[in-house]
């Protein structure tokens, strides 16, 4: 999908992704208003939501949800978020999401989550799609390190971290309540220098390190 | 949880508020390096570390979130002030607490800070009902890190460079223990409390 009108891009800008980011199979680029129907085909379903901090969304809440990412396409501050829309190169399908927070400007630190549609799970997009947004955290953004949180019995979202090369730190139990009971979080988390630069962003990631 | 006065009596020790008299005993280890990293007022100087302490005289309620109870370490043998043990109400609705402490260099090595830990800990289980206790220290503070495990807590996170530090990298661990894990031990330690109205 091309874009037609200019990023809305705040003067106090530090890092901007080169837009579109691009991986061997797809294409991470802003949200518009016409993402609304693509959105909600997944942030509607109860099995995405499972372990996210959201309920199930409903249309009026993704068109909202859909208009407030499309002015999070930078970071000029501490707590920013980079949320972009994941397509498939070949047919142009909007199939997840994907977020890097600014958790601190001091500590150069980013926390990065990811949201795929169910139908195209299982095929590496996730990790490929986190990959590309990870060489922007390191080697744009000059992030140090870059952490990603889970719930304990996500396990699908963990091994993609592990795919990233990420380490778990923290494994925490019944240290809060979610969603009626209690919560138990994963935290795994990469450095600038165990990055290293990923040679190529696919499914398998290679990743150099040094 | 409306106890405003805690003084709990272990083997050797008397935890309890501090007192205006106390003054000298925390000065001697509360501008310390290694134990300015565990307190909620940095102190560089003598006059620092006063206006600390009296803020710290006044935690002496947990009662509600971000609330802090704050004990000294007094041994019972000499009435000496070797340190103290915080514990804050971190959460409410998860029912979390976080306990600190701190020894002075001429008591350590002598099992204080493991005592006064082990019957703080259990208050917060046993009066103020608490779901789960952690720690958080030094990725480098072995005696800590010993300390908290030995009591039979776990080691949940290790977070590496997370951080900047007095201009370093910094690691840190948490530790924790949940109510049903705690181990009260054989001995029942002695407690004393006052309802305020
Ligand atoms: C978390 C989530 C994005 C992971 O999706 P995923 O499809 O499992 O992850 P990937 O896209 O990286 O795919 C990896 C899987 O595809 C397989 N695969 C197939 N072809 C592949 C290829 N070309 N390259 C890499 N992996 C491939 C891998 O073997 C792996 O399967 P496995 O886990 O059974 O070994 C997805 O479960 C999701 O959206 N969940 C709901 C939202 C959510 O919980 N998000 C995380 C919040 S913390
Ligand atoms: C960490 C700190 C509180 C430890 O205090 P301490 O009173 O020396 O701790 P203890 O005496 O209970 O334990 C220390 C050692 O003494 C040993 N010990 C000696 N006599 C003992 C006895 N009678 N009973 C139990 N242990 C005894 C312990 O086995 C322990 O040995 P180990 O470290 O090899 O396992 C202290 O070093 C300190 O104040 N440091 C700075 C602040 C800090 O780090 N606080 C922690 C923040 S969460």
């Amino acid at each position: 999908m091309s874009q037609s009108q200019p990023l809305p891009i705040p003067a106090a800008v530090l890092y901007v992704p080169r837009y579109p980011i691009e991986t061997a199979r797809l294409r991470l680029r802003p949200f518009n208003r016409g993402d609304v129907d693509a959105v909600y085909s997944y942030r509607s379903r109860p099995d995405v939501a499972e372990y996210l901090f959201d309920e199930p969304m409903n249309h009026e809440e993704c068109a909202e949800a859909v208009r407030a990412r499309t002015t999070q396409v930078a970071f000029s501050g501490e707590g920013d978020k980079i949320l972009l829309a994941v397509e498939r190169r070949d047919d142009s399908r909007l199939i997840g999401e994907v977020s890097l927070i600014w958790r601190s400007v001091a500590d150069r630190q980013a926390e990065i989550g990811y949201i795929f549609h169910p139908d195209v799970h299982g095929r590496g997009y996730a990790t490929e799609a986190a990959c590309g947004l990870l060489a922007f955290a390191f080697a744009d953004a000059g992030m140090h390190r870059v952490y990603a949180r889970c719930d304990a019995r996500n396990t699908a979202s963990f091994r993609v971290m592990q795919r990233l090369g990420m380490r778990q730190e923290a494994h925490f139990r019944e240290h809060a309540h979610f969603k009626g009971r209690w919560d138990e979080e994963r935290i795994f988390a990469i450095l600038d220098r165990e990055w290293g630069g990923a040679q190529r962003c696919d499914g398998f990631v290679t990743i150099t390190k040094i | 949880m409306a106890i405003s006065d805690q003084t709990i009596k272990t083997e050797r020790l008397i935890l309890r508020p501090f007192e205006k008299s106390d003054l000298d005993g925390v000065l001697s280890y509360y501008s310390l390096p290694d134990v300015q990293r565990y307190l909620d007022w940095k102190a560089r100087d003598k006059s620092e570390a006063k206006a600390a302490f009296e803020s710290m005289r006044k935690q002496t309620r947990l009662t509600r979130p971000g609330e802090v109870l704050t004990l000294a370490i007094v041994r019972k043998s000499d009435g000496k002030v070797m340190g103290h043990v915080s514990l804050r109400y971190t959460d409410s609705t998860a029912a979390q607490g976080e306990i600190r402490f701190a020894i002075g260099p001429l008591f350590r090595n002598k099992g204080y800070a493991s005592e006064a830990v082990k019957a703080v800990v259990t208050l917060g289980f046993e009066e103020f009902r608490l779901h789960r206790v952690y720690a958080r220290t030094a990725g480098q503070n072995e005696a800590s890190a010993r300390l908290l495990k030995r009591l039979g807590m776990r080691l949940e996170a290790h977070y590496r460079e997370h951080a900047l530090f007095q201009g370093e990298w910094d690691e840190e661990l948490h530790f924790a223990v949940l109510d049903r894990e705690w181990s009260r031990g054989a001995k029942v330690h002695e407690i004393t409390r006052h309802k305020v109205a």
